[in-house]
Formats: C-alpha cells, sequence, structure tokens
C-alpha cells in the first residue's frame, strides 16, 4: 500500500455531460408517457456523471486502499479467511448457471436442481444429518431457520415454549436471531475450561452466581424451547459434552441448535449428527471457500433431523429416477416440491444465494471426501504451531487444547500499557491483517486467530515472528504500538464522533 | 490438493514443533466416541481439468434461451464488461466486512458512495450497506416499522406484494404472536385504496405496497400514503425492479417513509435467484432502529477524512438479543456491482435505461393484443412488466416457445390470477426478437384456433 493522496469520492469527480454508458439504439417506437405526473422522476441529486475509465481508476483506486486475502495472513478468527480457488469463480460465471432464471420451468434448470442436489447429499454426509435447505443467505439466516424449525416443531405438538439457552461465549448472532423468533433467551455459564458449564459458577471478583446448565434447566423445564451453542465454541474448543448436552435438552423435550461457523474444524472428523443436534447452519462463505466479498454474499444451508425435514423452508428439491430397460443406468430428473403443509415458509425470495452454492459444489469436488478431512487437519495443525510457538509471549488464558483456532489476550502486555487494540494495529504495520479482537466477550481482551489450512509455514513463522516482535516492542516501546497504525493509509479513525454526529451519505454544498 | 501449501517435510516440522506424532492426535478435546471413524462416503480429490468439465456438464443440463420474457423480480439487464473485471480484484471479493478501517478503506468508502446512492433513488435520508434479497428486506422493514412506531403490532401488506416476499413476511411473523399481518385487497391490479382505508385503524404500524407491484403495476404511492398518514402508519414502499426508479418518482418524495426491495437488477446475472440485493432507506429519525452495517464518515488521528462501520449500537455483536436484527454478513460484493452499475450510468444512463424497458414492453403488449388470444384484464400504469389475459392453453404455449428457445412470461394461474401471464421485456429484448415471439405465438393460435 503506497501513501498517495486519498481518492475523492466520485461525486466530486461527476462532470455534467460525461457517460459512462452507451445506451443502445432504440428499435422500437418512443415510449408514450403513461404515469401520473406525480409519479415522474424528476431529478437525482448524487448519480455521478462519469466516464468509463473515470470509474475504473475511482474504483482501481479505493481497492488499493483494501488488504486482501492475496497480499497475506487474515487470520480473523470465527472468520475462516481460507483462499478462494478462481477456478470456483470461472465456474459460477458459465452462463448456464449464471444466466439461469429462478422462475423457469423445471424441466429447464435440471442442471442447477442437480447441483443443489448433489451439495446437499454432500453436505448431509458431511454432517450426519438428514434434512437440509440451501436457502438462507447467511449464518444468521441460518440460525434464524434453524429456530424456526424448532418453533414449528413445538408448534406442531401443542407446545408453547418460550425460552431459547445460550451459552454466554456465543457469537452476538445466536441471541439475536432467538429474539428475532420470538423467544427470550437465557445465558449460561461457561467453565474455566471454556466449555459449557453444567454447574454454576461463581465470579472471584464480584461473587456473582452466573448459573450452568443444570440449574438453568431446572428452572426453565417445559419451557425451554432450545439450546443453542456453538461447536467447536468460540474459543476453538469442542465441547466435549456436546452428547450429555443435547440429551439434557431432548429429556425437557427442548431441541439443540448448532451454531456450525466452526465446522472447518470438523470436517470428517466428527459429525454434528452423532453428537445429538437437531438442526444447525454451515457458512459455506467459511468452511467451504466461497469468498466474504468485504461482507458477503454467503450462504448458511441448514441441516435438521428426519423429524425435523416436514417444516423445511419450502420448495424442496426432488429426485425421481426415471425407469429404463434392462441392463441400462437409471438416470434422474429434478423437480421443486412446493406441496409441504408443515413447511416454516419462505426465508429466502428464491432459493438462496445460488451462485455461491456453486461455487461450495466446485470446492467440494475439488477436495473430495480426503482432501475435505486434510484441510480439517491442516487448519487445526496450524493454529496449534501459532498456539504453541506464541504462548507465554502472549497469555493464554484458557488451556484446553484448541482445534482450528486460538484465543489470547493481552494479559502480558497491559503492565505497559498495551492493550489488544495495540496489539492488532501494529500487526497491520507487518503487512498482516490483524486476528478478530474483544471476541469471545467471555475473554478480556481476546485475540482471536485463525490461519486455516491455507497459510504455509512460511507465512505462520512470518506471522509468528511479527508477533513475537510486537510482544518486545511493548516491553521496550510502548509508544510504537499506540501510534500504530502508521504504514496504513490512515492512522486510527475516531469512531466515538461518526456515532454521535453520524454523516452517513454525501450532500451536495449547498451554493 | 493443490490449495494446501504445506509439503510433507514441513508437515514433520509442524508437527515436531507442536510436539505431536500425527494430526490426529490433536484432536484430543474430541471424545473418542464422538469422532467419525471411517472416511467420508464421498468422491475423491479431483483435479481442476476434472472439476470444470463436471460443473459444465451441470450447467449443460440447463435450457439456454436465446429470448426470455420472464422477469417476476429477477430481472435480466446489460451488464457493462468494467463490473466483472473491477469486483475480480482480490482487494474486493476475498476481503472481510471491514472491521479494520485503517486497511478497509477502499470497502468503507464505497459502501458509503453505494448509501448515498440508494438514499439518491429511494429519496429519503440513509440506508445500509444491504440486506439479503427483497423478501428478506421486507421482513426487516415490517419488523423495523413495528419497532419505530411503539404500541401498534399490526402490518398490512398490499396483496399486489410479490408472493414469495409475502410468504418470507408471513413466516418471519409466525414467530410473533404479538403481531398482526393483514392483507390489503387489489382492485384493477392495484392495492384497492377502499379495502385499505377500511382496514387501517390506530394498530397499524405500517403499509407495505409494491412499487411497480408484481404485477408490473406502477401504484399510486401518494393517494396511500396519505390514506396511511391519516391513521398514523408508515408507507413502506417495496421495489421489485429496482431499475424502475431511473422512470418513476423518488418513494421518499412521493410520501413513503421507508422503501425496501431488491436492487439486483443493477449490475447482476439472474443467477437462479441468488446473490442479489436487498436494500432498505428510511427517514433520518428512524436511522437507530436500522437493520444491518452502516458507514459513517469521519476522520483520523491525523484528520484526514475517512470511513468506518457506524451506528453499532444497534448491532447483534454490541446489543445480542436487544439488537435491530440477527444480520451480520449482508450481499457486500453485490452492493459493490450495483455502485460501479449506477456510477457507470449516472444520470442519462439510468434514466436511458429505464426509458427503454419502457419502450420494449409497450412494443410487447401492444403487438401481443394484436393476436386474437389476448386481452387486457385491467389498466394500469406499468414499468417492464404487465399482465395479460389469455384465451388459449397457457402449457400450449409455453412448450412452443422453449421448442424455439424463448423463455416465456410467467403463467400467475398459480398466484390466483387464473390463465393470466407477466411479461416482461427489458433492454436486453430486440425488436426482432419480440416478433419472432409473436410469430410463434400466432402459429400457436392458428393451430390451436
Ligand atoms: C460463531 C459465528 N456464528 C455466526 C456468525 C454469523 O454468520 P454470518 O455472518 O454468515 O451471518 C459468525 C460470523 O461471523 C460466527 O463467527
Amino acid at each position: 500500500m503506497s501513501l498517495r493522496s486519498r481518492e475523492p469520492l466520485i461525486f466530486d469527480r461527476s462532470v455534467p455531460g460525461k457517460v459512462g454508458l452507451d445506451l443502445p439504439k432504440l428499435d422500437v417506437p418512443l415510449p408514450k408517457d403513461t404515469r401520473p405526473a406525480h409519479l415522474k422522476r424528476t431529478s437525482f441529486d448524487a448519480l455521478p456523471s462519469c466516464s468509463e475509465p473515470d470509474v475504473i481508476r475511482h474504483f482501481t483506486k479505493l481497492s488499493l486502499w483494501n488488504y486482501g486475502l492475496d497480499q497475506g495472513m487474515y487470520p480473523l478468527g470465527s472468520c475462516t479467511m481460507k483462499h478462494n480457488p478462481r477456478l470456483n469463480e470461472k465456474v459460477a460465471a458459465i452462463p448456464g448457471f449464471a444466466d439461469s432464471h429462478p422462475m423457469a420451468p423445471d424441466a429447464t434448470v435440471q442442471g442447477n436442481l442437480a447441483l443443489i442436489y448433489t451439495l446437499q447429499e454432500w453436505l448431509k454426509e458431511i454432517t450426519g444429518l438428514a434434512g437440509v435447505t440451501l436457502q438462507p443467505s447467511a449464518g444468521a439466516a441460518g440460525e434464524l431457520t434453524g429456530v424456526m424449525l424448532i418453533r414449528a416443531y413445538h408448534v406442531s405438538r401443542g407446545g408453547k415454549r418460550r425460552v431459547i439457552l445460550i451459552p454466554d461465549s456465543a457469537h452476538g448472532t445466536n441471541p439475536a436471531t432467538a429474539a428475532m423468533a420470538g423467544y427470550d433467551v437465557v445465558d449460561v455459564a461457561s467453565a474455566a475450561d471454556g466449555t459449557v458449564s453444567f454447574e454454576d459458577i461463581t465470579d472471584a471478583v464480584t461473587g456473582r452466581v452466573k448459573k450452568g446448565l443444570l440449574s438453568v434447566i431446572a428452572e426453565y423445564k417445559e419451557d425451554i424451547a432450545g439450546l443453542m451453542v456453538t461447536n467447536p465454541n468460540t474459543l476453538g474448543i469442542f465441547e466435549h459434552r456436546i452428547d450429555e448436552i443435547c440429551k439434557r435438552i431432548h429429556e425437557v423435550g427442548g431441541l439443540v441448535y448448532m451454531d456450525g461457523a466452526n465446522m472447518n474444524a470438523l470436517v470428517g472428523v466428527a459429525r454434528p449428527g452423532d453428537f445429538g443436534i437437531d438442526a444447525m447452519h454451515m457458512n459455506l462463505h467459511k468452511t467451504m471457500s466461497t469468498p466474504h466479498g468485504g461482507g458477503g454474499p454467503g450462504a448458511g444451508p441448514v441441516l435438521c433431523t428426519a423429524a425435523l425435514e416436514p417444516f423445511l423452508p419450502k420448495p424442496v428439491v426432488v429426485r425421481d429416477t426415471v425407469k429404463v430397460g434392462e441392463g441400462e443406468v437409471p438416470h434422474h430428473t429434478y423437480r421443486w416440491n412446493w406441496d409441504r403443509p408443515q413447511s416454516i415458509g419462505k426465508v429466502h425470495t428464491y432459493f438462496g444465494n445460488f451462485g455461491m452454492l456453486v461455487r461450495a459444489l466446485t470446492y467440494c469436488l475439488s477436495h473430495g471426501g480426503d482432501g475435505l478431512r486434510d484441510a480439517t487437519l491442516r487448519a487445526i495443525v496450524n493454529a496449534n504451531y501459532i498456539r504453541k510457538e506464541l504462548e507465554g509471549i502472549y497469555n493464554l488464558p484458557i488451556k484446553t487444547a484448541t482445534m482450528h483456532e486460538v484465543v489470547f489476550n493481552d494479559a502480558n502486555q497491559t503492565k505497559n500499557d498495551v492493550s489488544t487494540l495495540d496489539i492488532a494495529k501494529r500487526l497491520i504495520d507487518y503487512g498482516f491483517h490483524p486476528p478478530t479482537i474483544y471476541f469471545p466477550t467471555i475473554v478480556h481482551g481476546s485475540l482471536m486467530i485463525e490461519p486455516t489450512e491455507s497459510e504455509s509455514k512460511e507465512e505462520l513463522d512470518a506471522f509468528i515472528d511479527a508477533m513475537k516482535l510486537i510482544a518486545k516492542e511493548s516491553e521496550e516501546n510502548p509508544d510504537l504500538l499506540h501510534q500504530a497504525p502508521v504504514t496504513a493509509p490512515l492512522r486510527r479513525m475516531d469512531e466515538t464522533t461518526a456515532a454521535r454526529k453520524p454523516v452517513l451519505r454525501w450532500t451536495k454544498a449547498p451554493v | 490438493m493443490r490449495y494446501l501449501p504445506t509439503a510433507a517435510a514441513e508437515d514433520r516440522a509442524l508437527l515436531d514443533a507442536i510436539g505431536a506424532n500425527r494430526a490426529e492426535d490433536l484432536l484430543t478435546g474430541v471424545p473418542d466416541h464422538l469422532k467419525l471413524h471411517r472416511a467420508l462416503d464421498l468422491p475423491a480429490t479431483s483435479s481442476e481439468l476434472e472439476v470444470l468439465r463436471e460443473m459444465e456438464r451441470l450447467a449443460g443440463l440447463n435450457t439456454r434461451f436465446a429470448a426470455s420474457f420472464l422477469g417476476a423480480g429477477a430481472y435480466a439487464h446489460f451488464i457493462p464488461s468494467a463490473i466483472d473485471h473491477q469486483i475480480s480484484r482480490q482487494e474486493w471479493f476475498t476481503a472481510y466486512t471491514p472491521y479494520q478501517p485503517e486497511i478497509s478503506q477502499g470497502t468503507l468508502q464505497h459502501i458509503f458512495e453505494y448509501q448515498t446512492l440508494v438514499c439518491d433513488l429511494t429519496g429519503l435520508d440513509m440506508t445500509n450497506a444491504s440486506l439479503y434479497d427483497g423478501g428478506t428486506s421486507c421482513l426487516e422493514a415490517a419488523l423495523m416499522a413495528v419497532r419505530v412506531q411503539k404500541k401498534r403490532a399490526k402490518v398490512l401488506v398490499s396483496s399486489g406484494l410479490h408472493p414469495h416476499y409475502l410468504a418470507v413476511i408471513r413466516a418471519g411473523f409466525a414467530a410473533h404472536e404479538e403481531l398482526k399481518l393483514v392483507e390489503v385487497a387489489l382492485k384493477d391490479g392495484v392495492t384497492d385504496p377502499v379495502d385499505l382505508a377500511a382496514k387501517l385503524d390506530e394498530t397499524v404500524a405500517a403499509v407495505l405496497v409494491g412499487y411497480p407491484n408484481f404485477l408490473g403495476a406502477v401504484e399510486d404511492i401518494k393517494v396511500l400514503s396519505d390514506l396511511a398518514h391519516a391513521k398514523g402508519a408508515l408507507l413502506i414502499s417495496v421495489t421489485q425492479e429496482a431499475m424502475a426508479f431511473g422512470w418513476l418518482q423518488a418513494p421518499g418524495k412521493a410520501g413513503a417513509d421507508m422503501a425496501c426491495g431488491e436492487a439486483m437488477s443493477f449490475g447482476n446475472s439472474t443467477n437462479f435467484g441468488g446473490p442479489y440485493l436487498g436494500f432498505l432507506a428510511v427517514k433520518d429519525a428512524f436511522k437507530r432502529e436500522i437493520p444491518g452495517r452502516v458507514v459513517g464518515q469521519t476522520h483520523d488521528l491525523d484528520g484526514r477524512t475517512g470511513y468506518v462501520l457506524t451506528l453499532t449500537a444497534r448491532e447483534q455483536h454490541i446489543r445480542r438479543d436487544k439488537a435491530t436484527s440477527n444480520i451480520c454478513s449482508n450481499q457486500g460484493l453485490i452492493a459493490l456491482r450495483a455502485n460501479i452499475f449506477l456510477q457507470l450510468a449516472g444520470p442519462e444512463g439510468l434514466k436511458g435505461l429505464a426509458e427503454q424497458n419502457v419502450a420494449k414492453a409497450q412494443y410487447l403488449r401492444e403487438r401481443l393484443l394484436e393476436l386474437p388470444d389476448w386481452d387486457v384484464p385491467f389498466e394500469a400504469p406499468y414499468f417492464n412488466e404487465f399482465v395479460l389475459h389469455h384465451t388459449g392453453d397457457i402449457a400450449t404455449m409455453n412448450e412452443a416457445l422453449i421448442a424455439e428457445g424463448i423463455l416465456p412470461g410467467l403463467d400467475l394461474t398459480p398466484y390466483g390470477h387464473k390463465n393470466c401471464v407477466l411479461w416482461c421485456a427489458t433492454e436486453l429484448n430486440t425488436r426482432t426478437q419480440i416478433e419472432h415471439l409473436i410469430e410463434v405465438l400466432a402459429r400457436v393460435a392458428s393451430v390451436v384456433g
């Protein structure tokens, strides 16, 4: 990244009379104006007038102020920033897929339906669950779909349950989802080893008691619709009593939802269906490497047990086997089934972020079952290598074995008045994207590092060296860290003013 | 496996450093009885060439059409070549949500510009960085209206909304016993003002109306918003074809308090329904209730202008179960496509494209009405879609059209409009295509007739 002067807003580059798009010649008569006078578009106040080179240069310059995955390690914990294979982009752009229409007759989109069916089969085998929908657009949308399934299940059995239990280590989308699905959220404490606590936990400092799973179950019993649990959890730790958690919740008639954001640590190694999980989502934009796009689009398929299958969003894809003559290989046709009386309805206008599903299946086919497992194991090796090399230099607040990510904090640096934020910003100066910081919230000052399987030993070593150097700097020259970043296009931003006096769009300067 | 960068010797070095013999030894946290003690029952690793061939085979099973007259919420428009090139830069498509503003100014400034353009198109004060799609934008808008309008728990939805949008709202509302959803009937293809007036009262938080609606008709949102406002309800316009903003007045300037919908038309293929681009724009007074990411302008320590994610106190990572929504990842890259598209189009391009859509649709409709078996079920202004009633057999017609490489308009029979077809024409439809369509239809009519 260079320190060239900044690219202005496009609105300041606009020169009336310029065009960036020439219209095709109109080959039909000019239209009659049928609009009521008060519904005629009068003006545009911001749309800029620019040529194609203006616009390309504008965005290209802007892009140079971004850090991307191909520049170096991007160890955002929980976000799984793994390599984005270029083949996947190429395949998603094949016109047969890209130009297909969601309302086209089933007989004309057999390739799409076969693709959806095939990806579903892969995800079922990977998770060990029987039902699946690819409709949800992202992880949070998957969570909402899953909790809606749980709700529909209880309603179908005449039950009216009010509460969803959520461990305090959960991602914010879990409680937000439960509330959006009409439930009250009840927290469950985490034990010292970072996993869901069965017993109550007394805070050593405040003396406050946080309830563990057993007392929460005893308190809410038949009012419990379900529990949402992340596994491996947001500390990168496998919930080793997950089967027992499921059993306890099932005993009071509740169901268990698994946030599968960290499924990249389990593929080929263990299957949620074998733990007793009733429903879960996977983030294809994490585990299956569909690109994050600077904030999306994602894809959050939901998998569930046979008992929940009737409630899945509609339509569902069905495969029919076409009978053929003796000795011939039967072939298949596919169709959407809309006749699903118990379905929760729709959670996406059409069938989900199909373009991301194309990429995900491409990823699956490339890896194969063996390659997927290999990727899982390498992600775990890489995270444990970082853990080993940095433990002691950085404080490891929870010592339990970790899988694909590791959470340190700034406890060793605070004595020099150096915080997690300072460490993160200094990493920018060394050419890395910072890890996820201050999440999970149950660890004070978390630095959550997820290298993924895509990083070579060379890159891991470079990152480790940078982290060690920063620890040294925090002893010798903490002000270097307070000032960081110094090599980025901008220095630290005033976020307080941004929120207090929000400027959320450009407006024309008054003349 | 070509995507895994570690050589065997390096693997050994990593494991030695950790003190493990094999990678499997690191799974000590997973109880043995919960491990999968077999290989996944899936095919083996494949080369890029093999995978490409397989995916091309699947794509080849789809019918490629020479011409399409199908819209219904998913519109094929021209995509300037610059868009694919630009969004393929790794700086855009591989990056995560811009959590670290110092090295994400590209994404942040783009979102700020995108927000500006959505406000311009909708005539409203503020918007977010995007929502998933048209259907979920309606659900978010309806839930937001109930939050803004404290003590009002009913939402009215026009039956003219896209049926799938209605299904998404219904599914979301089913979870909330305290909330009510009531449909308002259509009359002559648009929301019936008499039925709306009858259903409006002090418990109604908002009214959602298509603009244009699912039948392609341009609703008079001025009249409808006056009715809503008289009872203290908000008017939410729902636009499933954002290209119409080049022709129709900004909803915020015609009485809407909020505007939501689908903006896939700006630079995207139809992609079998996704990824698309949900949007939601609102009046300034509601800004702290909007769902999702919002970017704001600020400055750095040296006073240089820059951009950050802001108003985060609404969001799930801060407010958890009190957040305005659960949304986290949105449709970032699709918003970028829309932003590039709009900057290339500019005011003249957008107006011009919109006009061409109107011209093509009018020409198509006139030509269809020259045929003996098409008539007009209702008269209403339309943008690039309209409904005609067919006296012939729609299945027979569709078969003939598909055989000729033409994707027909949508048969509305399953959607409550018997023997009606929703036709769409955009700037992509040439006069020759339209003439070919008419020729095939005339042939079908003469055979049947
Ligand atoms: C643990 C966890 N749960 C849920 C989510 C939400 O996923 P999405 O952003 O796809 O909605 C995330 C992503 O950040 C996550 O890390």
